[in-house]
C-alpha cells in the first residue's frame, strides 16, 4: 500500500540521475558512480534537519548510518532510511560493486510546502501557525571518503600574507 | 449606384466592415474598470470543511436523483483489445543435447536432423495451416529472412530506435529486451554466421476463439557475435570489444496469421537446460 501522495513535477535532483556518460576508453581511470537521492515533504523543520545534514557531510556511508542510528532527533530516522534506500539503488541500478564503498558528497535540506493554521491566544489574539515540511537531498559517490582538509596553521597564514605583499604592483613606475 | 473601383481602394462587403461594430455596442464597455474583479486562484493545500449536505452516500444520492427525475444515460465502457502476440512460447522446442558440441563434419547427424523436420507431423500440419494464410511461406527461405529480422532488431536495440523495434519484435519480447537498458550503452555487432540458419520447429496456436491463429517458428542459428555493455557512467559492464563469441541460439518468431498486415516478429529465445549462460556480468 502506497501511502505517500504522488508529486506530478519531477524535481531537478531526480533528473540528475538521468545523465548517461559515453563509454570510457580502456586507458582512462574508472569513473566513480554518482547517485542522487532525495525524499520530499518530510514532516520536520528544514532548520532542524540542517544540523543532521551537516553532521554526515563528507562521511563514509557506514559511519553516517552509525551516527544517525544513535542520534535522538526525529530527522535522524528519516535520513537513515533515505541513505539505506540510496545504498540499495546504488547496488541494483547503478552498478556499484561494494555497498560500503560510498561516501556522502553532498547533503542538503530544502523547504517543503507549508500549511497554515490558526493558533488561538488569549484576549482574542491569534497567531498563524505554520506546519513545516522539508525535503532532504543526498549525493552519494563511489569510492573512499576524501581526507579532511588540514586546519590552517599560522605558517600557512604567514605565507599567504607574504604572497599578497609580493602580488602588489607599483603603478607609474619603471 | 456602382462606384468605379479606384486603384488603392478596396470595396469590401458590408458584413466585413461591421465586424468590429458589435464590440462597440457591448454594455461592458460602459462599466468602470474597478467593477471587474479578477478571480483569486491561490492554491490551497487544505480545503475548508464542507457544510453538512443532506445526502452524502451514493445510495441516498441515487434515490434523490430518481425522485427528482434526473436521468443519466448509462454509458457502456467498452474498449476493444487486440492481441497481437501470444504470452509465451507454446510447446517449446527441446534441442538435442550436445547440439553444437558435435562436429558438423559428421554427416549422419546432419542427415538425421534434416529428416527430423520433415518427419515431425505436427510441424507439417502447421506449415500447411500457415501456407493457408501466407502462401509465400516456405520453411527453406524463411530462416534467411528470420536472421535479417534478428540482426535488424539488435541494431535497433543499440540505437534505441523504439518505433522500429516494435515492428520487429513482439510485445511479449520487447520488455525482455529493453528492461534495464535505458541508461546503458550497448554495442552489438554480428560478425558472421557459422552455419546457415535452419527452421527447427513450426507450431500454430489459437487464443480466445478458434479462428484466432498464431504461428510460431523456431529457427536454429549458430553465429558469431560481439557484445559490449557499458553502464550509465561509461564503465565496462559485460563483454569485451572486438572479441567475437560463437553463439548457438534457438530463436522463436511469431506472426498473427489471421491479420493480413502482420509480419514475422522475434518472440523469444529458448535456452536449453544443458547450456545456461556462462559469462556472468562483472
Amino acid at each position: 500500500m502506497y501511502t505517500g501522495s504522488s508529486r506530478e513535477i519531477i524535481g531537478k535532483w531526480e533528473k540528475k540521475n538521468r545523465v548517461v556518460y559515453p563509454p570510457q576508453l580502456p586507458g582512462e581511470p574508472r569513473r566513480p558512480a554518482v547517485i542522487y537521492h532525495c525524499r520530499r515533504e518530510i514532516k520536520y523543520s528544514k532548520d532542524k534537519m540542517w544540523y543532521l545534514a551537516t553532521l554526515i557531510k563528507g562521511m563514509s556511508i557506514d559511519q553516517a548510518l552509525a551516527q544517525l542510528q544513535f542520534n535522538d532527533k526525529k530527522g535522524a530516522k528519516v535520513i537513515r532510511e533515505v541513505l539505506l534506500e540510496a545504498q540499495e539503488l546504488a547496488v541494483t541500478k547503478y552498478n556499484v560493486e561494494f555497498k560500503s564503498n560510498l561516501y556522502i558528497a553532498k547533503s542538503l535540506t530544502g523547504k517543503g510546502q507549508y500549511l497554515k493554521k490558526i493558533r488561538y491566544h488569549g484576549r482574542g489574539k491569534f497567531g498563524i501557525m505554520e506546519k513545516v515540511r522539508c525535503h532532504y537531498f543526498v549525493k552519494l559517490v563511489e569510492g573512499p571518503p576524501p581526507p579532511p582538509e588540514p586546519p590552517k596553521t599560522g605558517f600557512d597564514q604567514a605565507k599567504e600574507y607574504v604572497q599578497q605583499l609580493r602580488n602588489r604592483t607599483i603603478i607609474n613606475a619603471l | 449606384m456602382a462606384a468605379p473601383t479606384q486603384r488603392g481602394l478596396v470595396r469590401l462587403p458590408l458584413r466585413v466592415c461591421l465586424q468590429g461594430a458589435e464590440s462597440l455596442l457591448n454594455p461592458i464597455r460602459l462599466a468602470q474598470s474597478s467593477l471587474v474583479v479578477p478571480v483569486r486562484t491561490k492554491k490551497r493545500l487544505i480545503l475548508p470543511p464542507r457544510v453538512k449536505t443532506k445526502y452524502t452516500t451514493p445510495e441516498e444520492q441515487k434515490e434523490k436523483m430518481r425522485a427528482s427525475g434526473i436521468v443519466i444515460p448509462h454509458e457502456k465502457l467498452e474498449r476493444s483489445i487486440t492481441l497481437a502476440c501470444t504470452a509465451s512460447i507454446f510447446d517449446p522446442y527441446i534441442p538435442p543435447e550436445g547440439d553444437a558440441r558435435l562436429s558438423s563434419l559428421s554427416k549422419e547427424t546432419l542427415k538425421q536432423r534434416a529428416v527430423q523436420l520433415k518427419q515431425s507431423t505436427i510441424s507439417q500440419l502447421a506449415i500447411r495451416k500457415v501456407k493457408q494464410y501466407d502462401p509465400n511461406f516456405s520453411s527453406k527461405t524463411f530462416p534467411e529472412m528470420a536472421q535479417k529480422i534478428f540482426i535488424e532488431a539488435h541494431d535497433c536495440l543499440t540505437n534505441f530506435n523504439k518505433d522500429k523495434l516494435h515492428s520487429l519484435v513482439t510485445e511479449r519480447c520487447y520488455p525482455e529486451m529493453v528492461r534495464g537498458n535505458r541508461y546503458k550503452t550497448i554495442r552489438w555487432s554480428f560478425v558472421e554466421s557459422l552455419e546457415p540458419p535452419r527452421t527447427v520447429q513450426i507450431r500454430h496456436f489459437t487464443m480466445m476463439n478458434k479462428d484466432n491463429l498464431y504461428g510460431q517458428v523456431t529457427v536454429r542459428m549458430h553465429t558469431r557475435q560481439t557484445v559490449v555493455i557499458y553502464d550509465q557512467f561509461g564503465r565496462l559492464m559485460y563483454g569485451a570489444e572486438d572479441v567475437p563469441k560463437d553463439v548457438l541460439e534457438y530463436v522463436v518468431f511469431e506472426r498473427h496469421l489471421v491479420n493480413p498486415y502482420s509480419s514475422w516478429r522475434l518472440h523469444g529465445k529458448i535456452v536449453p537446460s544443458w547450456a545456461p549462460p556462462k559469462d556472468p556480468t562483472y
